[in-house]
């Protein structure tokens, strides 16, 4: 219960006050009404007596009356106020009173710390005070009590009548008549004899003073001194001129004062109906359980009651009370006069008149005690409880136990008791309360022994010292009975009052919650809100304060508030019951509370909060159902609607919620895909997703490119060009827009809740600084993206907008101007669905934080973000724009395919570019050419359909041919390894200009799809611009099938050098070619030919075919291999030129030599090179690299001298052709490809016997010659020399010290035994030096002694190159055995 | 059985409410906030007089019109409330004590899956099911 402005005594006391009616004369009434006041009205501020009375009780003892208040009124006969209480008139008095009784805005308010909870609520409730002031003053007199029955009358006539003692009598008259004629039962009246005061009025300002003051005269003898009063009025003529300030001390009862008027008026104003109205209507819409939310009532009853609202706020502006003035005729002495006659009145009048009475019924009680009392409960034993016969007849049984007639015996000690406690001697009215109760208890008369009780337990409460603890159990008893048995809630709700205002006072809070809860009925609303308010005051209020019970309870009185029509407590109860909800994941009932907020606040005309509360609901992770949510979102949108109608600018939407970090900027014109058959560059799009790797890729191909364009060097300040922008690029500088080019912002929203939404007319709000002028306005785009996003669910949709600039400057992309609509009607036909849609309008800011920074411990310890600048581009002046497409770009290659495509650059902006580069990720997978041998190729595509792809000759064909070698060098075909430079004429594109350019295509080696990405570079022709250069992206995927594989062997050959003429050297090696079709189940493809081998070295060269099978036409089906054998000779070294030699198997030669064979070949094996830019020309096979000794010192390197010796290298180029069908449009369209292959290979030679002289061993070639059958007679000579010629063939580069030793080995016993019988003849050891690829003949002789095979080959050749030292000399390998065969002849 | 079974954090939010479907939820989202004021109050009274050992059932919280609600605080100040229908006399003090043992068990094997953390709503289906066999028995017993 909250705190009161009255002290608990004070409030009980001033709750039961002696009655005075009043019966005024008209002509005294007139004379009041001079000051606008009736004449009870101008006594009720001076009622409260501020001087001490004393009284004498029975027993002659003085008992003090302090701080007496009477109650004076005019007597009212109406007929029917006996049910006042309940009457409608009356609850719309209380209604109003406490209507007008409001918080005030800067009250204080009380702070409460409870656990974890900080509530602020204001600890007073004057309304609920000035209820039950109001309440307890319109209490009907009862007949059971009689406490509020009059006690005295005042009879006032004015001196101005004529004969005023005539007046007095017909009012004395009037008095009996009211009181005994039994015509009105409504003032109740004490006692009998009703103490009558005379009261003279004497207006001053027209009366004859000497006149009044000899009536006064009359009458103090007719009525005695103490019967009668002369008051004297009006000493100011109203007039005259208010030069001093008077108090009004009628101001504040006033406004009670026309209220409680109204309670009698037949008409009532139009204000005090239409809350009426209001609260009905409110209460039929939320008649429901006051914990449950309506979800489907409908927004109809918000519309209404605005409406009604409005009514309201008209009505309340029309009735004007007579406000002010009151008093007006009075001067402070006339105030002081009055206050003077009710002192008089009550010392002299009604004290003494109520000590009189108690004198005589306690000596009627005293008299009657002995005999009587004994007597009723003897009658009472005989009778069994029926009734004494005195009060039979006329008793009606009413339900709550008997009704005692006015004058029964047992109601003169409740009489006694009632005046005993009016004049304050709460002792014996104590005693006679529990002596009355007791009595009534025994009848049954439950009534009366209520009211007994009630007013026992009060007068205990109130005796001075406290000498018996206060009986709270009578004041439950009384309650319970008033409430169940008398069904009188007004009697009990008084009693409650009372109690808990006690209760309260003795700091038993949990009883007087439990009490006011109790007291919550169906049957009044207003009554139930405001003790449901006490009650939550009083958890509060407790020593542990229950938080949650208080807001509990709030809550249901704001609920029964609402129903009373009490809008604005309602509100406040709601608020104060948030503070305990609030954030603390009971959203449940968080929601219930904000929706009530919002449509209270709203009726309320406080838009802004309830806008506020209704997004509390909306945009928090709601729990509710989805009916519930679309109710929420009705309500929202109608209140946003009404609020952003008030307002000039646009208010903020949170629906659906924008995830701002999510927001994509991308710079540029959407790309067309596709032009008829032209393909264009894929470039970036928001369709992609943002993938760190990629960037990076894509980063680095474009530092190439401007490491290229700048002559090797990336600039320091390099930032490599972002398009899309999104959270995860870096965003910490402004990103540059171009003029005239579209930014396109994609906005991701997401729909919190479990209905659709649909968003239309979206824009961008933005603001722009052209370059030197002052920021503007924020604006709208005029573009808006038309339709409506259909959010389902909790799913997130992007949507884009775009943005064109047309002035350089700085631009802010502020935020989202969109439409919003409850889109519950989607599906049904758009013309009934536009009906039902409310559409509002409202803005979103986009705010983008960076990421947060982890850098300096700072960072970590707080939680700080970076910038993030994606929204705020700075538009730079146009930069040419070029597209790219693709012609007969295939999508699918076998391994090693080459194809021919056309590119075309378009040029599509106004300003010149060039510098046109392009840098991939796969250089070898295409070619432009090389300037040198490309201007044969037609540059149309159309003219060039069914050219090969390649350059060729036609040459006869004729067996065993020599190859045709063509000499290239590497230079023509070199690009900086990455880059290339497009070949376009004139090197700039004008604007709209466009060149179209071929490009050949090698599927790659490895099958499987391949993602092959181009990055495009350009630049502007005029220099000095911000954005220095630009790209353009590429991204295929190509899909590789399997097609030849290819192996190539070599060995070397036997044959001796002299065979064939041309060869020098005698390193005449043979090449084996393995060819495999691998191509597996692609029905389209049938067979492979293979055209032409060739070969391409700085060494060697393929110099003739010797396949030992005669079919030329190498075709191979599938899974078929082939075994194709050449003959490689070493040619002439060219300083870093290139011998290709080509070898065709058909009737065409292909120059493998010029564009596409010679690029690719370039392009292939270019990469390797570079790896190892410091080796030696000739390529090492990987197995052999261990052993390379750095080759700073070349030519003294021995192992390299002789690895050069072994080594093969030979690049051999196979090209094939097939035959595709393309299986897809059954149309069989054969498709000629010409394929090649590169091959990269080096001969691996058989490893020597012994690891260390493993290279040494080959560097001499050793070669005999002998006849094979020689015919000596043994007979005739028994010695046979048989000459025999050995050739010496350098196969290094270097010279080369040769020994040759033909001694026979003595270690070995084995060949001892064969070779016994031969030997050397002449000279058996040579010394001799070769020098590079020199071949030496030498003629040995051998010597038979019989006929029979002998093995030749005994000679040992040792050989070392030259300006080494003799020990690394090396045994020479021997080749296979050299059989001779020596007969006898018999001739 | 019951009508309402709710878990409520050490700082008095819910971790876990689940009411019988047909009613209103809404009212048992207030009962169940509400009766964590007699919850308190009834730990602060015992915790003065006992010490140490403390019964976790709590008993009957406060009867309303139509519910009894019964509380059970864990050692670790979590709260268990059971809302029951007062028109079911069925019931007797040590099956709703038997109830909450149940769920409390039932609640610590939430807690010791590891990829629970601590303070969360609790997601889990077991203890769904757990609470959904309270409630069922509900159906079978009225």
């Amino acid at each position: 219960m909250a705190q009161c402005v009255q002290s608990v005594q004070e409030f009980v006391q001033d709750s039961f006050v002696p009655m005075v009616a009043v019966l005024c004369s008209e002509e005294a009434e007139r004379v009041t009404r001079k000051n606008k006041l009736g004449f009870a009205e101008l006594l009720r501020p001076f009622c409260r007596l501020t001087s001490e009375g004393h009284i004498r009780d029975p027993n002659n003892q003085m008992q003090v009356v302090k701080n007496l208040r009477i109650c004076v009124n005019n007597v009212v006969t109406s007929p029917t106020p006996a049910s006042a209480a309940s009457s409608p008139a009356l609850r719309r008095l209380l209604n109003d009173v406490v209507l007008s009784c409001q918080p005030q805005e800067g009250a204080a308010t009380n702070v409460i710390t409870a656990g974890d909870y900080d509530l602020s609520f204001s600890a007073t409730t004057p309304w609920f005070e000035a209820y039950r002031e109001n309440f307890l003053q319109s209490m009907p007199a009862s007949d059971h009590e009689f406490l509020n029955h009059y006690l005295a009358c005042l009879l006032v006539v004015s001196s101005t009548e004529a004969v005023p003692v005539e007046q007095f009598l017909k009012l004395s008259q009037e008095q009996h008549r009211v009181q005994h004629s039994g015509e009105y039962t409504n003032p109740k009246w004490f006692i009998p004899n009703t103490l009558k005061y005379y009261v003279l009025l004497h207006d001053m300002s027209e009366g004859d003073e000497q006149r009044a003051d000899s009536v006064y005269e009359d009458m103090k003898q007719r009525y005695g001194h103490q019967g009668c009063y002369l008051l004297k009025l009006n000493s100011r003529t109203s007039s005259a001129e208010e030069d001093e300030q008077i108090p009004d001390p009628w101001s504040q009862y006033l406004h009670r004062n026309t209220l409680q008027n109204q309670v009698g008026r037949p008409c009532v104003s139009l204000l005090h109906l239409l809350p009426c109205l209001l609260a009905d209507g409110a209460s039929t819409s939320l008649d429901s359980h006051p914990l449950q939310l309506d979800p489907a009532s409908s927004s109809g009853s918000l519309h209404a009651l605005t409406a009604a609202n409005a009514e309201l706020k008209k009505g309340s502006r029309e009735p004007e009370g007579p406000a002010g003035g009151h008093g007006a005729c009075l001067t402070l002495n006339d105030h002081d006069h009055i206050r003077q006659f009710i002192q008089e009145f009550t010392f002299r009048g009604l004290l003494p008149h109520v000590e009189k009475n108690i004198r005589q019924l306690n000596d009627q009680l005293v008299s009657r005690k002995g005999l009587s009392r004994s007597l009723f409960t003897a009658t009472k034993k005989w009778f069994g409880g029926g009734k004494v016969p005195e009060k039979s007849i006329s008793e009606p049984k009413s339900t709550c136990g008997l009704l005692y007639p006015p004058e029964a015996p047992e109601l003169q000690i409740r009489k006694m008791a009632d005046l005993c406690f009016l004049v304050q001697h709460y002792e014996l009215a104590y005693s006679c309360y529990h002596t009355a109760k007791k009595d009534f208890l025994s009848d049954q008369a439950m009534l009366y022994a209520a009211g007994a009780l009630e007013m026992a337990a009060v007068s205990a409460f109130l005796q001075p010292g406290a000498p018996r603890p206060y009986p709270a159990h009578y004041m439950d008893t009384a309650i319970q009975t008033y409430r169940d048995v008398c069904k009188n809630m007004v009697l009990a709700e008084r009693c409650a009052l009372l109690s808990a205002e006690i209760l309260k006072s003795q700091g038993k809070y949990s009883e007087a919650a439990t009490l006011l809860i109790k007291m919550t009925s169906e049957d009044s609303d207003l009554r139930s809100a405001l003790l449901l308010e006490q009650a939550a005051h009083c958890f509060i209020n407790m020593r542990n304060p229950m938080v949650r019970k208080f807001a509990f309870h709030m809550i249901l009185a704001g609920h029964r508030f609402s129903k009373a029509g009490q809008r604005r407590h309602a509100l406040r109860c709601y608020c104060q019951a948030m503070q305990v909800y609030k954030e603390r994941g009971w959203s449940l009932a968080e929601d219930h509370i904000n929706f009530t907020i919002g449509r209270q606040s709203f009726t309320l005309s406080q838009p802004e909060n309830a806008v506020t509360a209704f997004r509390h609901i909306l945009t928090n992770d709601s729990r509710q159902t989805a009916t519930q949510q679309g109710a929420f979102l009705r309500e929202y949108l109608y209140v946003y609607k009404v609020t952003a109608s008030t307002l000039c600018h646009l208010p903020e939407l949170p629906l659906p919620c924008i995830h701002s970090s999510a927001t994509r900027v991308y710079f540029g014109h959407e790309r067309r895909l596709a032009e008829g058959e032209k393909q264009a560059a894929t470039h970036v799009s928001l369709d992609q997703e943002y993938d760190q790797d990629t960037a990076a890729m894509w980063g680095h191909l474009e530092e190439q490119l401007v490491a290229a364009a700048n002559r090797g060097t990336v600039p320091a300040n390099f930032q490599p060009t972002q398009c899309c922008l999104n959270s995860q690029t870096d965003n910490l500088r402004h990103p540059l827009a171009v003029a005239e080019e579209p930014i396109i912002v994609e906005v991701t929203f997401r729909n919190p809740l479990k209905v659709p939404l649909a968003l239309s007319n979206l824009s961008l709000l933005w603001r722009f600084s052209a370059d030197g002028a002052s920021p503007s306005q924020d604006r709208t785009t005029d573009w808006s993206a038309a339709e409506v996003i259909t959010n389902e669910e909790t799913v997130s949709v992007g949507a884009r907008l775009r943005l064109l600039p047309h002035a350089t400057g700085q631009l802010h992309i502020v935020g989202v101007v969109r439409a919003l609509t409850h889109s519950v009607d989607v599906l049904l036909s758009p013309g009934q669905q536009m009906l039902d849609l409310m559409v509002v309008r409202g803005r979103q800011d986009l705010k983008i934080r960076g990421p947060r920074l982890n850098q300096t411990k700072e960072d970590k310890m707080l939680i700080r973000h970076g910038l993030d600048l994606r929204l705020d581009p700075i538009i730079t002046p146009p930069m040419p724009l070029m597209e790219v497409f693709f012609l007969q770009f295939p999508t699918a290659l076998l391994c090693g395919e080459i194809r021919k495509a056309y590119v075309e650059f378009c040029n599509v902006s106004g300003v010149a570019l060039c510098g046109l580069r392009v840098a991939s990720t796969h250089p070898d997978f295409f070619t432009f050419g090389s300037q040198t041998t490309t201007p044969v190729t037609p540059l149309s595509p159309t003219s060039a359909e069914n050219c090969s792809a390649y350059k060729t000759l036609a040459t006869a064909r004729e067996p065993g041919s020599v190859a045709s070698e063509m000499l290239v060098s590497a230079e023509d075909f070199s690009q900086p390894s990455g880059v290339m430079d497009i070949p376009m004429d004139g090197s700039t594109l004008q604007p709209g200009q466009s060149t179209q350019l071929p490009l050949w295509l090698r599927g790659p080696d490895q099958e499987g799809v391949h993602e092959i990405n181009f990055l495009f570079y350009y630049e502007s022709t005029e220099k000095g611009i911000r954005i220095s250069h630009r790209v353009l992206r590429h991204t295929v995927f190509i899909c590789a099938s399997r097609s030849l594989s290819v192996q190539a062997s070599a060995c070397r050959s036997s044959v001796p050098p002299h065979h064939s003429v041309e060869d020098r050297g005698g390193a005449g090696t043979l090449v084996f070619v393995d060819v495999e079709n691998i191509n597996t189940s692609e029905a389209g493809v049938r067979e492979f030919h293979i055209i032409q081998v060739s070969s391409s070295s700085q060494h060697w060269r393929l110099h003739r075919c010797i396949n030992p099978a005669k079919d030329k036409d190498c075709k191979l089906t599938s899974r078929e291999r082939a075994k194709l054998c050449f003959r490689a000779t070493r040619c002439k070294p060219h300083q870093e030129k290139y011998t290709f030699a080509d070898l065709n198997l058909g009737n065409e030669r292909i120059i493998s030599s010029s564009t596409p064979c010679g690029d690719f070949f370039f392009r292939g094996c270019r990469p390797s090179e570079s790896q190892r830019a410091d080796e030696a020309p000739s390529r090492t096979s990987c197995s052999r690299q261990s052993q390379c000794v750095p080759a700073e010192d070349r030519a003294a390197d021995i192992s390299s001298i002789v690895r050069k010796c072994n080594e093969l290298d030979l690049n051999i180029i196979v090209i094939w052709k097939v035959r595709i069908q393309s299986s897809v449009s059954r149309s069989v369209r054969e498709t000629e490809a010409q394929e090649m292959v590169l091959l990269k290979f080096k001969s691996e030679l058989p490893p020597p016997a012994v690891p260390p002289s493993a290279e040494l061993s080959q560097l001499i070639k050793t070669n005999l010659h002998y006849p094979e059958t020689y015919t000596h007679p043994f007979v005739q000579d028994s010695l046979c020399v048989v000459p025999v010629s050995l050739t010496l063939s350098n196969c290094s580069s270097a010279q080369v010290d040769v020994l040759i030793d033909l001694r026979h080995r003595s270690t070995s016993g084995e060949s001892l035994e064969v070779h016994s019988s031969f030997t050397w003849v002449g000279q058996t050891q040579y010394k001799l030096q070769l020098q590079p690829q020199q071949v030496l003949g030498l003629t040995l002789r051998a010597c038979f002694l019989q006929p029979g095979v002998y093995n030749l080959n005994t000679p040992r050749v040792f050989a070392k190159p030259a300006e080494q030292d003799a020990m690394c000399e090396t045994s020479q390998q021997t080749a296979s055995p050299a059989l001779i065969i020596i007969s006898s002849s018999s001739a | 059985m019951a009508v309402c079974i709710a878990v409520i954090a050490k700082e008095n939010y819910p971790l876990y409410i689940r009411s019988v479907p047909t009613q209103n939820e809404l009212k048992f989202h207030y009962t169940v906030h509400t009766s964590l004021d007699v919850v308190e109050e009834k730990i602060s009274a015992v915790g003065k007089s006992l010490g140490d050992q403390r019964e976790l059932y709590l008993g009957l919280l406060y009867p309303t019109e139509d519910y009894k609600v019964y509380g059970y605080v864990t050692n670790s100040k979590v709260k268990f409330v059971i809302v029951v229908d007062s028109s079911n006399t069925s019931l007797r003090d040590n099956e709703i004590r038997s109830m909450f043992r149940k769920l409390h068990n039932s609640f610590t094997d939430v807690m010791c899956n590891p990829f629970h953390n601590p303070g969360d709503t609790i997601q889990s289906k077991a203890f769904d099911g757990i609470v959904s066999g309270m409630m069922v028995q509900t159906a079978s017993y009225t």
